[in-house]
């Protein structure tokens, strides 16, 4: 086994064909490519049978010729990838999806800078499509919600991090170095090289005004003007040094090509199957997911926001009252205070001392507020499709108390 | 800044939305020669193409392996491997077999001892000592 991938290694190093990388060679090769693109899906019956017949007269030696000089897996090979297969299956994609699209949706930017080739188009529509999914379900279905909240929960479903683990969880594989030669199955991406550290400078060239002033206060507000749909700040677009999009890109992490995998499918179902499909998808694979919202709040002041709260909505004011209490002298007493505007408990809370019990009950009441849903809750986007109901205003909160 | 939000990853329910199949590939390894590959031979022959096509979700790979005995190994999405020896088996037999690795969920065999667990906090909560009719003693 082992002598002969050696063969295979060699043949590749060292025969003339490998070598001959000569500009003019080169410049024939890349117009090559473009003869076929993915975003052709359903040719006649007649036009596949007339490019099979090209395909096995003419080309074939030329294409096996060009394989390994080629940045991505051309085109034919989609067809001929079992992985392929297997993963469009096991995703339960549309049918109108051809494989050829999903193909192109494994090979990340850094892998084949062409942009007819790699992903970012579809990853670049698939990422507003999702966040503007998950956004306006999580602010039709809890119209209270702090920004802060908002942002961490848009993060929990579609950020970074959920997105490689949902990559991790459909069973795609890694190429080890991307080419022509790889499988199309596999995710192909260049890797940034180990030992790099990647978060060690900080963030310059985004969209924020002033960002070289750190000192100054960034209000959560600005976010929603200047940050992407986490509140993490946006690169401001570069102006490409190569007018045609080739320029070698720079190598990635595989949790970055992860995250353009999952939103290059979620683009191409949009584009193949339509609206419903790219819905039904999303509900699928991502609305799916558990997600504990009251997990997500840091109070550091509940005491005095929920006094606030109540003041501004009108509310007696807060009174925290003890239930009961046990060992209030031993070294383990537990206390129990519930927190009553008037007649009202608004919430209750379990401590060690009184000042935790106060607190645990104040952010009780503050979560039981926060965390309202009405009971029927349509998203914006139910409205396009045809014959839909019309559209009812949703309830608009006055947002979170401002301290 | 009084209230910030925490950053989490929402949990997987498998089932839940989309179900995917925890086996990824299957590897049937075969010997041209030896009589324990005849079922495994005659399996390859005639039913694995109809199963293949049941089975969208599985890569398949068909392989020989000479001089040894025929074994299906199943590849899952945890990592993990499964392999089953088929020697002497009838092809029945190994359509069986391989049913077992395609159900399998790749994790180690355990005992269940509680069949349901859930993610979902409990509807009636949890008994608390501290509120109700307390009793002074």
């Amino acid at each position: 086994m082992k002598r002969l991938q050696l063969q295979r290694w060699s043949s590749s190093v060292l025969s003339s064909r490998a070598r001959t990388g000569g500009r003019l060679q080169r410049h024939l090769y890349s117009s090559n490519r473009f003869q076929s693109t993915a975003s052709n899906p359903l040719p006649s019956e007649s036009d596949l049978a007339g490019e099979q017949s090209t395909a096995s007269s003419g080309s074939t030696p030329f294409l096996k010729f060009t394989k390994r000089q080629l940045p991505s897996p051309p085109v034919q090979a989609a067809r001929e990838s079992a992985k392929l297969a297997a993963l469009h299956a096991r995703l339960y994609l549309p049918s109108r999806l051809p494989l050829e699209t999903l193909a192109r949706c494994l090979v990340d930017a850094s892998a084949d800078p062409d942009p007819q080739f790699n992903n970012t188009s579809l990853a670049l529509l698939g990422n507003d499509l999702l966040s503007n999914y998950i956004s306006e379900h999580i602010v039709c279905t809890y119209p209270r919600l702090p920004l802060t909240v908002i942002f961490a929960a848009v993060y929990a479903y579609i950020g970074p991090k959920t997105l490689a683990a949902m990559v991790r969880e459909w069973g795609v594989e890694h190429a080890a170095f991307p080419g022509g030669e790889v499988d199309p199955g596999l995710l192909q991406f260049k890797r940034v090289a180990p030992g790099t550290d990647i978060s060690a400078e900080p963030i310059r060239g985004t969209t924020r005004p002033n960002e070289d002033q750190t000192t100054w206060r960034r209000s959560i507000t600005s976010s929603v003007v200047y940050d992407n749909e986490y509140g993490d700040p946006v690169m401001a677009p570069k102006p490409p040094a190569d007018p045609s999009g080739s320029s070698p890109q720079p190598p990635v992490t595989a949790e970055q090509a992860s995250c353009s995998l999952v939103r290059a499918v979620m683009g191409a179902i949009y584009l193949h199957a339509g609206r419903l499909a790219a819905k039904r998808f999303f509900e699928q694979h991502i609305l799916s997911r558990h997600l504990n919202l009251s997990e997500l709040f840091n109070f550091s002041q509940p005491v005095r926001d929920l006094a606030r709260l109540c003041a501004r909505e009108n509310y007696e004011q807060p009174v925290a009252k003890i239930i009961s209490e046990t060992g209030r002298k031993s070294r383990h007493p537990v206390f129990v205070v519930g927190i009553y505007s008037g007649k009202d408990k608004l919430g209750e809370g379990v401590g060690g001392s009184l000042v935790e019990a106060r607190s645990r009950a104040a952010v009780a009441a503050l979560k039981g507020w926060y965390l309202y849903s009405p009971l029927e809750v349509r998203v914006p986007s139910s409205t396009e499709e045809p014959g839909a109901a019309p559209w009812k205003p949703v309830y608009v909160d006055l947002g979170e108390v401002i301290v | 800044m009084p209230l910030k939000g925490i950053r989490t990853v929402t949990a997987a329910r498998n089932g839940v939305g989309a179900f995917i199949l925890q086996c990824k590939r299957l590897d049937f390894h075969y010997c041209d020669w030896a009589g324990s590959s005849r079922g495994m031979v005659s399996f390859l022959k005639h039913s694995l193409p109809a199963f293949a096509k049941e089975n969208p979700q599985i890569e398949i790979r068909v392989s020989p392996r000479p001089h040894k005995h025929p074994v299906i190994k199943g590849h899952y999405i945890n990592g993990r491997e499964k392999a089953v020896c088929v020697r002497n088996l009838e092809p029945e037999q190994i359509l069986q077999k391989a049913n077992l690795l395609k159900e399998a969920s790749g994790e180690k065999l355990k005992r269940t001892k509680k069949p349901v667990t859930s993610i979902n906090e409990s509807v009636r909560g949890i008994w608390s000592p501290y509120h109700g009719d307390l009793r002074t003693i």
